[in-house]
């Protein structure tokens, strides 16, 4: 599903470059969750980046089901979003102006779904927030906010599901809630999923747990590398 | 206090920079209206100053004969009056030379405005009294010149030889611009007696003029109702101003429309700039309200922002537009006097100021109470997409705000009614405005809900954006549409000023103007002139008659002051000759070919036509020395360009007046040369023709109405460029929240190209929407202006509105989108990253 080769990437500070990631190499098949770990500034965020097409890395190559990203255009890379991926935001992102139904009802409408209203509707049945399809953000807990952003990631059944701290700004039985649905509905759809957490019970939740250190990729257990 | 001005003071040192659209809209706006406002006011002191001393008083009442003495008293009582008695009569020389003179006998308190200048300079009392036996009189230059008359010469007026004493240098009720009578004589009231000259059937006109602090129209109207029975003639000072100054009035008022219009789509850049400033600073506000600072005091660190940047920038403004005023009466070279430039334009450009400020602060608060109702709770979620709304008692604080800028407009513009409509109609528009977006929204919404709009996501996008909560239709219209109307109002304007303008001076103006043809001597002069190079010799006669009766009944006394003014006065009545004038028809036509049927028709100027209240069939009957002609009106013309020519009130039917005629007038076109040539020729040909060269004046009049033209012409492009700005400027920023939009959209899969073509696709209809909306109502508030305001004809210049309305909305829209477009090269990353 996915694979990185030697990817590299660095940010200019001032006049010099800080490298990032390190020749990181990484292989996630299907229907795997992965949790990415790590102290703050590890570079969790830019791989994610990396993962969704947003960004670009200095060095190496990243392919999703087997397309290489480097070789596609801007707007490839949206459709790729588009139809394979389900990004979920640490700080929830939905459009202001949107009620909760109008959210989670854009990524069918940009793919051009004509049944887009009544899947997003069974959507936000499925995250509870059935009875809140009108209201708009602001009028939505912080929990009920990032359910709409799960519905809205999972809404068209992405293959792959990027998470970036998914519960970071939610209290502990918010976030537990939320990470229970995250995880059932990954299980429902039989998605990839990407993880990027510091919730070390989150992390252990995923069948792989990866620590970003020093620009580089070590696999194992959470608790063991969180140590 | 203090502590809070040293926070707005450090905030402001820190981020201040980013009000720099404020500052700029503030500095442009304010120079523009003090700029405009100085140069209007002393355009107009100028003017009316002007006007004054051609008039000889504030205003003048022309008789036949001495008014009676309780007419004299009650004018007496009411400002100072100074009698001017005149004839028109011959004058002899030793050598046998006769010319057609203006006999003219003043009192002491002749001028009420300005200086008699003589050479020598003596008083005239002194020039024009009796000694030796021998009364003195002074006597224009250029007749002393062209008769060869020196002083101590002895000239033969009527019965009386009298003694030339003195030249008239300058004498302050005679201008060229202003009337072209017979060349003047002056001499005192006891030798104006002795000269025999007043006999009853003599043409003799009593002239009194009256300098008083009354409104001249008041004054005007208090003569008539005393004094009902009446016909003596009475004008004002203002209906003086000949066409030249007409046009520079019209010019200064134009300056002010577009001054103010600037100010409030200035304004409008104020609103947005401190909205875009105050949007950066919603994190920094919710922190300080979350430590403790109460909402008193952030809204007092805020105006106090908003105040020294918008003070400064003010003062700024008010220097500028100063100092550009001065240039621009320098440049105008009106007949301003040099003592009253400072104050006349000082205070504009305070009132500017203040203006400015006010304004600011007036535009300034939706934004501070909109920053001010964010709630310190989103420190604690994300400050992305915070919405924010104005609080009532900051939209009770705008709408005082406003209401005081209304008030203080409305108090110190010269012209209420000019001002009133000014703020009526921006007030009018917004509302307008307001229901133009409701039903964009509701068509959006239709559209948008239709399956074939559905199945298109940039349509969709583009008719979602439209209508869904926050959409930025509304300021987007409010701010575009307004100003955009105003500019196709000003556009419209200022082109059929320029176009006016230009028409001033006619393409071809005759280069000599004859006066008092006798009917022999016409074939001579004629043909005097042929021989000497005329291409084209017109001669036309000159009848002088009252309009006495409308479809058979009198003109209607209790109607306007201008009617009643329009009645009493002796029309210019004569045959078209060739359209001598140069008229141009305006409403019905010239009389039908076939008139063997023997009935008279008219047409009439449009002036006299309108104030008198006259419409196209009535029978008029008019009072022709002593005896009543009857003409049917088949049209109404229009004067045109400068006042080269007679300015017949009246053209009639050929043959009608032919019992009346006893002299004619006559306009010659031929080379300069020749003209200067033919002068000579004539006086000596026919002395009692008075001929003048046009050249000089029409050359005058060309150099003013050019600088005029060309002042107007900088002031709209400056306008019209800093309007163009803020807009671009206005439609940026609206827009900064769509860059976050479109954002979210790109990351969650929409294209760049489907994004950038739905918000093509929504520049597009708001473009159109808003052109249309503002050419018709541009055009709709432009033409009352021309005609009410600025006293111009309808015309309806259709390149300059359509270029305004879609020029400018598509330059701003097109700006505006090609901004966020580049902003579109997203960074989500920083979506990714919580920033």
């Amino acid at each position: 599903m996915i694979r990185l080769n030697s990817v590299g990437m660095s940010y200019p500070i001032e006049q010099s470059r800080v490298s990032v990631l390190k020749g990181v190499d990484l292989d996630i098949r299907a229907g795997e969750s992965v949790a990415v770990i790590g102290p703050s500034g590890s570079g969790k965020t830019t791989l994610l980046l990396l993962l969704a097409g947003l960004d670009h890395p200095d060095a190496g190559t990243i392919e999703i089901e087997s397309i290489r990203l480097d070789e596609l255009s801007a707007d490839e890379l949206a459709d790729l979003r588009r139809d394979r991926m389900g990004i979920v935001f640490q700080s929830f992102h939905l459009i202001p102006s949107l009620t909760a139904l109008g959210n989670v009802t854009l990524p069918l409408e940009i793919a051009g779904d004509s049944d887009a209203d009544a899947k997003a509707r069974d959507m936000l049945r499925r995250v509870g927030l059935d009875h809140r399809e009108s209201h708009y953000p602001m009028q939505l807990s912080g929990g009920e906010q990032q359910r709409v952003a799960i519905a809205r990631a999972l809404v068209h059944s992405p293959p792959l599901i990027l998470a970036d701290e998914p519960t970071g700004n939610l209290d502990k039985d918010t976030g537990s809630a939320v990470s229970n649905l995250l995880f059932d509905l990954h299980d429902n759809l039989g998605s990839t999923l990407v993880l990027v957490t510091h919730d070390e019970s989150l992390a252990m939740r995923c069948d792989r747990q990866l620590r970003l250190d020093g620009g580089s990729l070590v696999e194992g257990r959470a608790h063991a590398l969180s140590a | 206090m203090r502590f809070l001005l040293k926070l707005a003071w450090q905030d402001l040192r820190g981020s201040g920079q980013s009000l720099w659209v404020l500052c700029a809209c503030l500095v442009l706006g304010v120079t523009l209206v003090a700029a405009t406002g100085g140069l209007y006011q002393q355009i107009r002191e100028g003017l009316q100053a002007d006007s004054r001393k051609l008039s000889g008083g504030d205003l003048q009442v022309d008789a036949r004969a001495r008014l009676p003495s309780e007419a004299v008293d009650w004018m007496a009582a009411r400002g100072q009056v100074s009698l001017l008695v005149e004839v028109d009569t011959m004058m002899g020389t030793a050598s046998g030379d006769i010319q057609l003179v203006e006999v003219q006998s003043v009192d002491e308190h002749y001028p009420l405005y300005g200086e008699l200048s003589l050479d020598p300079p003596l008083p005239l009392a002194e020039v024009t009294r009796k000694e030796d036996g021998r009364f003195g009189l002074a006597m224009d230059p250029v007749l002393a010149d062209r008769m060869g008359i020196r002083i101590g010469d002895e000239v033969e007026i009527g019965a009386l030889l009298l003694e030339v004493r003195a030249l008239i240098t300058e004498q302050p009720d005679r201008s060229l611009s202003a009337n072209w009578l017979n060349s003047p004589v002056m001499i005192s009231e006891e030798a104006l007696v002795d000269t025999e000259l007043l006999q009853p059937a003599s043409r003799v006109h009593y002239e009194y003029r009256v300098r008083t602090d009354q409104d001249p129209d008041d004054w005007q109207s208090a003569l008539f109702t005393s004094f009902p029975d009446s016909d003596w003639e009475v004008s004002t000072f203002l209906d003086r101003s000949d066409r030249i100054g007409e046009r520079l009035a019209q010019a200064g008022s134009a300056l002010l429309i577009v001054g103010f219009s600037t100010l409030f789509i200035g304004g409008l850049g104020v609103f947005n700039s401190v909205q875009a400033y105050l949007q950066g600073k919603l994190g920094t506000i919710a922190t300080l309200r979350s430590v403790g600072l109460r909402d008193r005091a952030l809204a007092i660190v805020y105006l106090l922002q908003i105040l020294i940047m918008g003070g400064l920038s003010c003062f700024v403004g008010a220097v500028l537009g100063f100092l550009l005023s001065l240039v621009g009466a320098q440049f105008a070279a009106t007949q301003v006097q040099g003592d009253s430039v400072l104050g006349s334009a000082l205070l504009p450009s305070v009132l500017a100021a203040v203006f400015g400020l006010l304004t600011a602060m007036t535009f300034a608060a939706p934004a501070i109470g909109r920053a001010l109702s964010v709630d310190p709770a989103v420190l604690f979620r994300s400050l992305d997409g915070v919405e924010t709304v104005t609080p009532r008692a900051w939209w009770l604080a705008t709408l005082s705000g406003a209401v005081l800028v209304m008030l203080i407009v409305l108090m110190v513009l010269p012209d209420p009614i000019f001002a009133l409509s000014f703020v009526g109609t921006v007030l009018g528009l917004l509302v307008m405005l307001e229901g133009i977006v409701r039903l964009i929204r509701r068509l959006a919404l239709t559209m948008d809900t239709q399956a074939p709009t559905r199945r298109c996501f940039a349509l969709h996008l583009a008719l979602a954006n439209l209508h869904r909560h926050g959409s930025a239709l509304r300021a987007s219209l409010l701010t575009l549409g307004s100003a955009l109307t105003l500019l196709v109002a000003c556009t419209v304007l200022i082109s059929a000023l320029l176009d006016t303008i230009a028409g001033t001076i006619p393409e071809e103006s005759p280069d000599l103007v004859m006066y008092d043809i006798a009917p022999g001597q016409r074939e001579e002069l004629v043909q005097n002139l042929v021989d000497r190079g005329a291409v084209r010799v017109d001669m036309a006669p000159l009848v002088q008659g009252r309009l006495v009766a409308i479809n058979g009944a009198s003109p209607d006394l209790d109607s306007s002051l201008d009617a009643q003014r329009e009645a009493r006065d002796e029309h210019k009545l004569t045959y078209r000759a060739g359209n001598i004038d140069g008229v141009t028809m305006v409403e019905g036509s010239w009389w039908p070919e076939d008139t063997s049927d023997g009935r008279a028709w008219v047409v009439m100027e449009d002036r006299e036509a309108n104030q008198i209240g006259l419409e196209v069939g009535d029978l008029l009957t008019f009072n022709i020395q002593d005896r009543e002609l009857e003409a049917g009106l088949t049209g109404i013309f229009r004067q045109q360009g400068l006042q080269t020519r007679f300015w017949f009130e009246a053209i009639l039917s050929d043959g009608v007046l032919d019992s009346y005629i006893s002299r004619y007038v006559g306009a010659s076109f031929m080379p300069e040369k020749s003209a200067i040539d033919a002068q000579t020729e004539i006086a000596g040909l026919a002395p009692n023709v008075v001929s003048v060269r046009t050249a000089d004046i029409v050359a005058t009049a060309k150099d003013l109405l050019g600088k005029a033209a060309a002042g107007l012409a900088v002031v709209s492009a400056v306008a019209f460029t800093v309007s163009l700005l803020v807009l671009t400027g206005v439609m940026a920023s609206h827009r900064s929240r769509q860059v976050y939009y479109s954002t979210i959209l790109h990351t969650l899969g929409a294209r760049l190209s489907i994004i950038r073509l739905s918000l093509g696709m929504e520049y597009v209809l708001l473009a159109l929407v808003t052109s249309i909306f503002a050419l018709v109502l541009g055009v709709l508030i432009a033409l009352p202006m021309l005609h009410f305001q600025l006293r111009l004809p309808l015309t309806f210049p259709v390149w300059p509105a359509l270029v305004a309305a879609f020029g400018v909305s598509s330059v701003c829209l097109y700006a505006g989108a090609d901004y966020l477009m580049r902003r579109l090269h997203l960074q989500p990353a920083s979506l990714l990253r919580g920033q």
